[in-house]
């Protein structure tokens, strides 16, 4: 009976260079035989260490065989495991920023090395200990000086474009990486930017002359490598160099200036409750003691995290989303500056989260199939889900049980001052918005274990586990 | 849309644009150097009859 060869993962099928395949749960790279020479003189020229000496390359171990039995095969990598796998559409503002400086910064220093970085997309890049890291270790090859950046285009389609739409339209417009998961085209980018976005001169350069060279000389680039015409002939380094500092200058500039949202005080306004939230946090405290197995968790609804902190203190590598942009941008400050490294925050509305999308529908994996945490956390929560959404308490309960294993949830009932608030601008039509109905809800996917309410606030909190 | 378009591979990195683009930063380096070389001798004659001293700290 012949071996059974070993596939490469979904996402990776676009680089004849090489792939990532899994075998027995370990995550693996191959190198092919076609990329053999680019390979050797990036690891020999130094630049592969020196990128994971400054923390900007995942690091690997080589493996001495074949252990997918394809031909072709050059060499077998086996890279440190991200720990949860994000997508450009669920980072904040300065993520996608943070993400594009280190692409800029890679292909940079590569050519201290004679290498070159090949692909400017930022799914390469992932996060780690609170910051950005590149993944694709077969996106550097060597470097000729005569040749123009080959990701030029890319990283102006992935990175600059949606940062530039975000910096000029104070919106967060994560949700059309979706849609243009490549890249969004140049002239799409160029339509929807304001006039005034050609006063900046690096702004003007790198997407509307871009963009306008592009349209008029796309017949030119039929010329042959070779020809004079093509322009392969017109570069050099220090041309190169101006090329990125350019970028990098122009990226360094932007800014989200996003206008305040109702979340951006929550937590000057629950402050002014101490007392509750004192409550809470102590509870929490006394449930998280009786849970010391938990080394992952995700906090839904974090806002600005206070209580992915908690979980973080207590070494969980904790998930923290939001569907507020201004909350995750906060937090990921927040993390930057206080050097946190066990909290991820990202981007999610849960009345619609990530989908998966690309080839097959199965390159870029729903939030769903990702996330698998031992503990979740949805504090002050459901009611925005019920009641904000209108989205019934057992279908909450299944979106949970698909989550994490336990669960601490805070059900506010219909009484409270906020619940309140939220309807009086809308009829009441959530006669099952009752305590009760949320445990009968719950119980269908999990045991309740605990349950105490919070000081006199009336509010109550839950541990629960998922059924076996 | 011309066929020809079609199978131009929209990776491919603008090649003859970022010559363009590179000789056009090229330009503007040069202008800023320029630039910078009047500000310097602007200071200089400045602090020649002011008799002040450059901070480079």
């Amino acid at each position: 009976m012949p071996q059974q060869i070993i596939q490469p993962i979904a996402s990776s099928f676009r680089d004849p260079s090489g792939f990532v395949f899994e075998k027995d749960g370990t995550l693996y790279r191959q190198v092919n035989d076609i990329f053999k020479q680019d390979f050797d003189h990036f690891i020999s020229s130094g630049c592969y260490d020196h990128f994971v000496e400054k923390q900007w390359l995942i690091p690997h171990e080589e493996i001495t065989h074949n252990l997918t039995g394809r031909a072709g095969w050059y060499k077998t990598l086996k890279p440190q495991r991200v720990p949860f796998i994000t997508y450009p559409y669920e980072w904040c503002f300065d993520m996608l920023k943070d993400a594009a400086l280190l692409t800029l910064e890679l292909a940079r220093e590569g050519t201290r090395f004679g290498v070159i970085l090949k692909d400017a997309t930022p799914f390469n890049v992932q996060w780690s200990q609170g910051k950005p890291v590149f993944i694709d270790t077969l996106s550097f090859e060597k470097y000729h000086a005569t040749k123009p950046w080959i990701a030029y285009r890319q990283f102006c389609e992935s990175f600059l474009s949606p940062l530039l739409l975000m910096h000029y339209s104070h919106q967060p417009l994560q949700s059309l990486l979706v849609s243009y998961a490549e890249g969004i085209p140049l002239s799409v980018t160029k339509s929807l930017l304001p006039w005034r976005s050609k006063f900046s001169f690096y702004t003007y350069l790198h997407i509307h002359m871009h963009e306008r060279l592009a349209s008029k000389s796309r017949s030119k680039e039929r010329y042959p490598e070779n020809s004079p015409l093509s322009g392969r002939q017109g570069f050099s380094e220090k041309k190169l160099h101006r090329l990125l500092d350019s970028l990098q200058s122009l990226v360094h500039s932007l800014e989200f200036k996003g206008s305040s949202t109702a979340w951006d005080q929550y937590y000057d306004e629950a402050n002014q409750r101490k007392d509750y939230l004192l409550q809470k946090r102590k509870i929490m405290i006394e449930w998280l003691s009786e849970l010391p197995e938990t080394v992952t968790a995700i906090d839904l609804g974090a806002n600005e995290g206070t209580f992915s902190f908690l979980l973080s203190a207590r070494n969980m590598a904790t998930i923290a989303t939001d569907s507020d942009h201004s909350s995750i941008n906060k937090l990921y400050r927040k993390i930057k500056q206080e050097k946190e490294k066990n909290i991820l925050p990202l981007l999610m509305d849960l009345a619609n989260p990530t989908p998966a999308i690309g080839l097959n529908n199965d390159e870029r994996n729903s939030f769903i199939e990702r996330t698998n945490c031992d503990l979740g956390l949805a504090l002050a929560l459901v009611h925005h889900l019920a009641i904000g959404k209108n989205i019934p308490l057992e279908k909450i309960a299944g979106f949970f049980e698909k989550l994490a294993n336990h669960f601490i949830i805070e059900f506010i009932p219909k009484q409270d001052e906020k619940v309140q608030l939220m309807l009086s601008q809308k009829k009441d039509i959530y006669s099952d918005y009752t305590n009760d109905n949320f445990e009968v809800a719950f119980q269908k996917y999990f045991l309740i274990k605990k349950k105490q309410v919070i000081g006199n606030s009336g509010r109550t909190l839950y541990l629960m586990r998922k059924y076996a | 849309m011309t066929p020809h378009l079609l199978y131009i591979d929209p990776g491919s990195g603008s090649y003859l644009i970022q010559v363009i683009i590179a000789g056009a930063l090229g330009i503007a380096f040069f202008f800023k150097n320029i630039g910078r070389l009047f500000k310097n001798a602007w200071w200089y004659v400045k602090s020649f009859f002011t008799g002040s001293q450059k901070n480079n700290s």
